[in-house]
C-alpha cells in the first residue's frame, strides 16, 4: 500500500464521537449545544479536554471567535483554537485542518467539531459588488431545482424517482436519535408536500436548523500511549478537497466536482467505489443523491434511480446512503453537518449503530460540497481493513 | 390597458449589466471581451476574466444584444428572493458562449417554453414606474409580456 501524508505518524483515527441532536431553531446558546457534544466525545473516547492539544470550530453563523467562548467551560487549557468556515462544508473542513495537525506529527489528540445557530444567510457572493440579472441567481434551492429538472428530463425519470430518495432518508432519521426529523414519511406524503421549486417539494429540501457535532482525532503512534481501545477506533485513509472547474457541459459542473474529488479520496484509500459500505453525502435536495452516488461511482452513470429502487442503497443494501437521514433527514445545521457525517461513519464501523446498523460495515466515504462550489471527501475504515 | 410606458425616460435596475436598446424596448447587454483570450465576460465589470483570469484592464467593453439559449427552467412555487414573487419562472440561459446567467422568464406558463428555444431580454418597468428590469421572453414573441 503506497504511503500518502494521511498516514503519517502511523495514521489518523477517530477515537471519540459525540453529538447534540439536530433540532429547529431555539433560544438554546450555541455554547450549550457544543459542550453537549465535545463532553460526549470525550466520553465516548475515554479521553479528558487537558488531553486535547488543539481544536477546530466548523462554523458560520454564530460569529467571530465562537471556540474559545464555549472551550472556557471546559478549563482554560490552553489549547490551539481554530475556527473554519467553508458554508455547508465547514465542518468536514474543520476535520480535514485537524487530520493535517495529526498526521503531520503537530499534535497527537485534536478536536474537530461543527456547532450552529440557524443564521441570516449571508454570504460573500452577495457581496462581489457585481450585479446579476435575477434575485434567484444565488439561491441554491433554484440551482437544484434547475439541476433536477434536467435530470429528470435525461433520464426519462418521473418526479417519484427523485422523491424516494427522501422517503428513504426520512425513514433513516426516524431511527436516528439525532436526527431532526423522526418520521417516516411515504411517498405519496413526499409527494403532496408544498412544492418549493419545480419538482421539489419541500420534505424533499433539507430543512434549516441547528445542533453540534463533535470528534476527537489521535495519531496512530499515540493510541497505545493513551491506552484506547484499537476496536474502537476508525481510521482515517483518505482526505480531498477540491473546488470547480469550467464546465464542460451545462449541467455538469457539479457532477464533475463530486465525482473528481471522490476518485482523488478513493485512489488515495486504494479502494473502488463498490467497496463502500457507507456513503454520507450532500443530499440538501432528493436530486443530488440520485447525480451524486452515479458520480462517486457506487453505481453506474444514469442507475441513480434504478440503483435507490432495488433497494441497494438501503440499510442493507450494497451500499448504504445517508444511513444517518442524510441533510434531508437529519438536518443541515451547516457548521456541524460534516462532522456528523464522520460520526454517522464512526458508529457505524464499530457496529454501534442500534436500530439502523449496515451489516459489516467495513468503509465509508464521508462527502460534501460546499457553497462556492467547493467539495471535500473523506474515506474511513476499519482500524484493521 | 395601461399606456406603453416611456422606458427611455426610465433608469436600468442594472445599470452595469444591460441598457434599453435602439428598438425601445428590447436591452443591450454589456460584456468584456478579453484581449489575451478574446473571450466574453459578464458583467462587464467583473475583476478578471471569468475564462482565464487576465486583469480586467486588459479587456475591452462590448455590447451584444441581450438573449441567448433557454438551457433549463423551473416555476418558483415560493417567494424565495425580495423582487420574485411566487409563482414565478427562472431558467439558465447562455447569453454567450460559455456564459450561463440565471434569468427571470416572463412567460405565464411553462408550457410555452422548451430547451433550446432562443431567448430576447427585454425591458419591463417596475411598479415605481421610474425603473426598469431585465427579463426574458421566447424570441419569437413580438410583444412585451
Amino acid at each position: 500500500m503506497s504511503e500518502h501524508w494521511i498516514d503519517g505518524h502511523q495514521g489518523v483515527y477517530v477515537v471519540g464521537i459525540g453529538l447534540h441532536p439536530y433540532q429547529f431553531p431555539s433560544d438554546t446558546p450555541y455554547t450549550q449545544l457544543g459542550l453537549v457534544a465535545v463532553r460526549a466525545a470525550l466520553a465516548d473516547a475515554g479521553l479528558a479536554w487537558k488531553q486535547v492539544q488543539s481544536a477546530y470550530v466548523g462554523t458560520t453563523s454564530i460569529g467571530m471567535a465562537a471556540g474559545r467562548v464555549m472551550f472556557r467551560h471546559l478549563g482554560s487549557t490552553g489549547l490551539a483554537v481554530t475556527q473554519v468556515e467553508n458554508a455547508s462544508a465547514s465542518g468536514s473542513f474543520a476535520f480535514r485542518q485537524a487530520c493535517m495537525e495529526v498526521a503531520h506529527g503537530i499534535s497527537d489528540v485534536v478536536l474537530a467539531m461543527g456547532v450552529d445557530k440557524h443564521g441570516d444567510g449571508r454570504r460573500a457572493a452577495n457581496k462581489d459588488g457585481l450585479e446579476r440579472l435575477s434575485p434567484t441567481a444565488t439561491i441554491p434551492a433554484v440551482k437544484f431545482a434547475l439541476m433536477a429538472r434536467s435530470y429528470l428530463r435525461e433520464r426519462g425519470a418521473g418526479s417519484a424517482a427523485m422523491a424516494q430518495v427522501a422517503v428513504k432518508n426520512h425513514g433513516n432519521a426516524a431511527r436516528n436519535p439525532y436526527a431532526q426529523f423522526r418520521k417516516p414519511r411515504t411517498l405519496e406524503q413526499v409527494l403532496a408536500s408544498p412544492k418549493v421549486a419545480g419538482d421539489l417539494t419541500v420534505q424533499q429540501c433539507c430543512p434549516r436548523g441547528e445542533g453540534a457535532a463533535a470528534v476527537l482525532l489521535v495519531s496512530g503512534r499515540a493510541l497505545a500511549r493513551l491506552g484506547l481501545d484499537a476496536r474502537r477506533c476508525v481510521r482515517v485513509r483518505a482526505s480531498v478537497a477540491t473546488s470547480e472547474r469550467d464546465e464542460q457541459r451545462y449541467g455538469d459542473g457539479p457532477v464533475e466536482l463530486v465525482g473528481s474529488s471522490a476518485r482523488l479520496a478513493m485512489a488515495q484509500a486504494g479502494i473502488s467505489p463498490t467497496q463502500l459500505d457507507l456513503l454520507e453525502l450532500h443530499d440538501a435536495f432528493s436530486v443530488e443523491e440520485l447525480l451524486y452516488s452515479e458520480a462517486i461511482g457506487v453505481c453506474a452513470p444514469g442507475e441513480g434511480a434504478a440503483y435507490l429502487e432495488r433497494g441497494d442503497s438501503q440499510i442493507g443494501g450494497r451500499c448504504a446512503i445517508n444511513a444517518s437521514g442524510g441533510l434531508i433527514g437529519m438536518g443541515h445545521p451547516l457548521g456541524p453537518t460534516g462532522i456528523g457525517q464522520i460520526a454517522e461513519i464512526v458508529r457505524q464501523i464499530r457496529g454501534e449503530a442500534q436500530g439502523r446498523q449496515q451489516p459489516n460495515a467495513r468503509w465509508g466515504m464521508a462527502h460534501m460540497i460546499g457553497l462556492g462550489s467547493v467539495a471535500i471527501a473523506h474515506v474511513l475504515s476499519a482500524a484493521q481493513a | 390597458m395601461p399606456m406603453t410606458p416611456d422606458l427611455a425616460s426610465m433608469r436600468p435596475q442594472n445599470p452595469s449589466l444591460y441598457r434599453l436598446a435602439a428598438d425601445g424596448r428590447s436591452l443591450d447587454f454589456l460584456f468584456a471581451q478579453c484581449s489575451a483570450c478574446g473571450s466574453l465576460s459578464f458583467p462587464a465589470n467583473a475583476p478578471g476574466c471569468m475564462h482565464c483570469g487576465a486583469p480586467a484592464d486588459q479587456a475591452e467593453p462590448v455590447t451584444r444584444p441581450g438573449g441567448g439559449t433557454l438551457l433549463e427552467y423551473v416555476t418558483l412555487h415560493v417567494a424565495l428572493a425580495p423582487g420574485m414573487p411566487a409563482p414565478s419562472i427562472a431558467g439558465d440561459i447562455r447569453i454567450a458562449d460559455q456564459v450561463v446567467e440565471e434569468g427571470v422568464i416572463a412567460v405565464a406558463d411553462e408550457a410555452a417554453l422548451r430547451p433550446g428555444m432562443a431567448m430576447q431580454a427585454v425591458a419591463v418597468p417596475l411598479p415605481s414606474g421610474e425603473v426598469y428590469a431585465c427579463q426574458f421572453v421566447p424570441a419569437t414573441v413580438g410583444e412585451l409580456p
